[in-house]
C-alpha cells in the first residue's frame, strides 16, 4: 500500500476484522500499519520523563523536552511532592497491591476514606470507587441496565457509556448533541420502557458543558434519572472544584455523578456518587467493580491527598480557566477555530484536512510541542482537529511558546491552502 | 449474488439490532437512521454484511450513501466487479 493511498484511510476501514479468523489482524490493516509508521509514531509515543506542563521524548536518538498540550494533568498536580510522599508512605504501609477484588478482601480503611472524601467533595450521600474510569462508565452501565432497558445519551457522550450500554443488551438511542427537544423526543418515543439518560460533564473532543439545567427539566418532566459524567470537570471546575454539576449548582438534581482520578487528580481509577442503596446494588452487579482488584493502596493515598488539596488550592482551578481563556482568545486571534470550547479543553478544527493534521503534528513535535491529533471516528470525519489540553501548571511562556509553534505549523499551511482568511 | 439477495442480508442484520422491527417490513429507500439505528449500529450492520457477503468497500465511499438503497447498490456494483475479475 503506498503512502499516499494509506494517509486517506483511518480505523472505520478496518472495524470489520479479518474474513475468517478474528484472532489475525486483517491483512490490510498491517499494510496500513506500515505504511504510515510516520504518523502512527504520534501515538502511544513513550515519554522519558513525567507527564506535566512540559515533559519529554527521545527523537532522533536524544532527548528532547517539549510543551506538553497533550497530558490531562489539568491541576498541574503530577509529581506534586505531597502526593509522591502519601504514596510512598502508603506503600510502606500497606505493601504493593490491595491482593484481592473490593466485593471480597481488597477493600481497607483507605478506600473507605477515599470513598468518604469523595463524597464530602461532591455533596453526595455515598461513593463506590472503580479501577479506572473506562471501566466505572462500562460497569454501571452494564451493572443497572437489562434487555429492554432504554439508555439516551448525547452522541458525543464517552465511550465507556455507549459500550456498557451495549454490552448490557439495553437498547441505545443517541440524541442530537446537547440538543433538549431531541432528547425530549427520545424519551417520549420510548416512554414505556425503564430508562436512563447519560450526558458527559465537559465533552472530551469538544470542550464544551453540558446545559445540565435545560437538560434536566427534560428528564424530570419525563421523571427519568440523569447521570453525569465529570471525568474531564471534576476537580477542575466549580467554586470547590463539583464539576459542570457544581457550576450549574444542580446537585442536588443529577442523580449520579461519576468521575475520574486519572486527570486532574493525577492518578487512576474511577467513582460513582450518589443515592447508597443503589450503589450497593451496583457493587454486586457492576463485573468491573466485582470481578477487578481494588485499586493499590498507594494510588488510593495519592488520590486522598491530590483531593485534600484540588479542595484546598482553589486558586489552582482559577490559574486553570485563565490559562484556558488566554489560550482560547489567542487561538481565535490566529483566525483558528476552536469550535464549541468554553474550557481547558481546546480542540483546534482544521476541517477535512486529515494529511495537514498529521504533517503539522509532526512539525510541532519536532519544534518541541506535544498535541494529539483527533481524527476520524473519535470525532466527525470533516472536522478533525488537535486537542490541547491545558494545565494550571502552564506559564505564559509555555502557552505563547506553543501558540508560536500553531501559528507557523497549522495556520501557515491552512493559509497556504485557502482554507483560512489571511 | 443479485441484488435481492444483498438487500436480504442488509435487512437481516438491521433487524438483529433493532428491536421489534421485522428484516421483510424495512424499507431500503429510508435510511438505517430513520430505524432508530444510531452510529455505531449502523458501522456493525454495514460491517456484518460484508464480511457474510465477502466483500469489502473503502469507508469513504460508504459514507456517501443516504438511504438503504444506496448501500445495496454499492455492495452490487463491488460484488459484480469481483465476480468479473479473473
Amino acid at each position: 500500500m503506498d503512502h499516499r493511498r494509506a494517509r486517506t484511510l483511518n480505523l472505520g476501514d478496518f472495524w470489520q476484522g479479518d474474513d475468517l479468523d478474528p484472532l489475525r489482524a486483517p491483512p490490510d490493516f498491517t499494510e496500513w500499519r506500515s505504511a504510515t509508521m510516520a504518523e502512527q509514531a504520534i501515538f502511544q509515543r513513550p515519554l522519558t520523563s513525567a507527564s506535566g506542563p512540559r515533559t519529554s521524548f527521545l527523537l532522533h536518538g536524544e532527548r528532547r523536552e517539549v510543551i506538553n498540550l497533550a497530558s490531562l494533568d489539568y491541576l498541574g498536580l503530577n509529581g506534586d511532592p505531597r502526593l509522591v510522599a502519601a504514596a510512598r508512605d502508603a506503600l510502606q504501609h500497606w505493601g504493593t497491591g490491595a491482593c484481592g477484588v473490593p466485593l471480597l478482601s481488597g477493600t481497607t480503611t483507605l478506600h473507605r476514606e477515599l470513598e468518604r472524601q469523595v463524597s464530602a467533595s461532591v455533596g453526595a450521600p455515598s461513593t463506590m470507587l472503580f479501577p479506572s474510569g473506562f471501566s466505572g462508565g462500562f460497569g454501571l452501565m452494564s451493572g443497572l441496565l437489562r434487555r429492554g432497558d432504554v439508555a439516551i445519551a448525547d452522541e458525543k457522550a464517552h465511550m465507556c457509556w455507549l459500550d456498557g450500554i451495549r454490552s448490557s443488551g439495553a437498547r441505545l438511542v443517541l440524541y442530537r448533541h446537547e440538543d433538549p427537544k431531541s432528547l425530549d423526543e427520545a424519551l417520549t418515543e420510548h416512554r414505556t420502557k425503564r430508562r436512563l439518560v447519560v450526558v458527559d460533564g465537559l465533552y472530551s473532543m469538544d470542550g464544551d458543558l453540558a446545559d445540565l439545567p435545560r437538560l434536566l427539566d427534560v428528564c424530570d418532566a419525563h421523571g427519568v434519572g440523569l447521570i453525569v459524567d465529570e471525568a474531564h470537570s471534576i476537580f477542575a471546575l466549580g467554586e470547590n472544584g463539583g464539576g459542570a454539576t457544581e457550576v450549574h449548582g444542580e446537585q442536588r438534581r443529577v442523580r449520579l455523578l461519576f468521575g475520574t482520578f486519572s486527570k486532574s487528580i493525577a492518578s487512576l481509577g474511577g467513582f460513582a456518587s450518589g443515592d447508597e442503596e443503589l450503589l450497593e446494588y451496583a457493587k454486586l452487579y457492576s463485573h468491573p467493580y466485582g470481578f477487578s482488584a481494588a485499586l493499590p493502596p498507594a494510588i488510593v493515598a495519592t488520590n486522598i491527598e491530590a483531593i485534600r488539596i484540588a479542595r484546598t488550592e482553589p486558586e489552582r482551578r482559577r490559574r486553570l480557566a485563565d490559562n484556558a481563556a488566554y489560550f482560547r482568545r489567542a487561538v481565535c486571534g490566529l483566525g483558528l477555530d476552536i469550535g464549541l470550547s468554553t474550557t481547558h479543553v481546546v480542540p483546534i478544527l482544521v476541517g477535512g484536512e486529515r494529511d495537514l493534521l498529521y504533517d503539522a503534528a509532526l512539525a510541532m513535535l519536532e519544534r518541541g510541542l506535544y498535541i494529539l491529533p483527533i481524527d476520524y471516528p473519535a470525532g466527525p470525519e470533516d472536522r478533525v482537529r488537535f486537542r490541547a489540553s491545558i494545565s494550571a501548571g502552564h506559564s505564559r511562556e509555555d502557552l505563547d511558546t506553543a501558540l508560536g509553534i500553531i501559528e507557523d505549523c497549522v495556520v501557515r499551511p491552512l493559509r497556504a491552502r485557502g482554507k483560512l482568511a489571511t | 449474488m443479485n441484488r435481492d439477495d444483498i438487500l436480504t442480508v442488509v435487512r437481516k442484520h438491521l433487524a438483529g439490532v433493532l428491536d421489534g422491527v421485522e428484516a421483510a417490513s424495512i424499507d431500503p429507500a429510508r435510511s438505517m437512521k430513520d430505524y432508530g439505528a444510531n452510529s455505531l449500529d449502523i458501522v456493525e450492520v454495514v460491517s456484518a454484511s460484508m464480511r457474510e457477503l465477502r466483500l469489502k468497500v473503502p469507508r469513504s465511499e460508504l459514507s456517501k450513501l443516504t438511504n438503504m438503497d444506496g448501500l445495496v447498490d454499492l455492495l452490487h456494483k463491488v460484488a459484480t466487479e469481483k465476480s468479473a475479475t479473473p
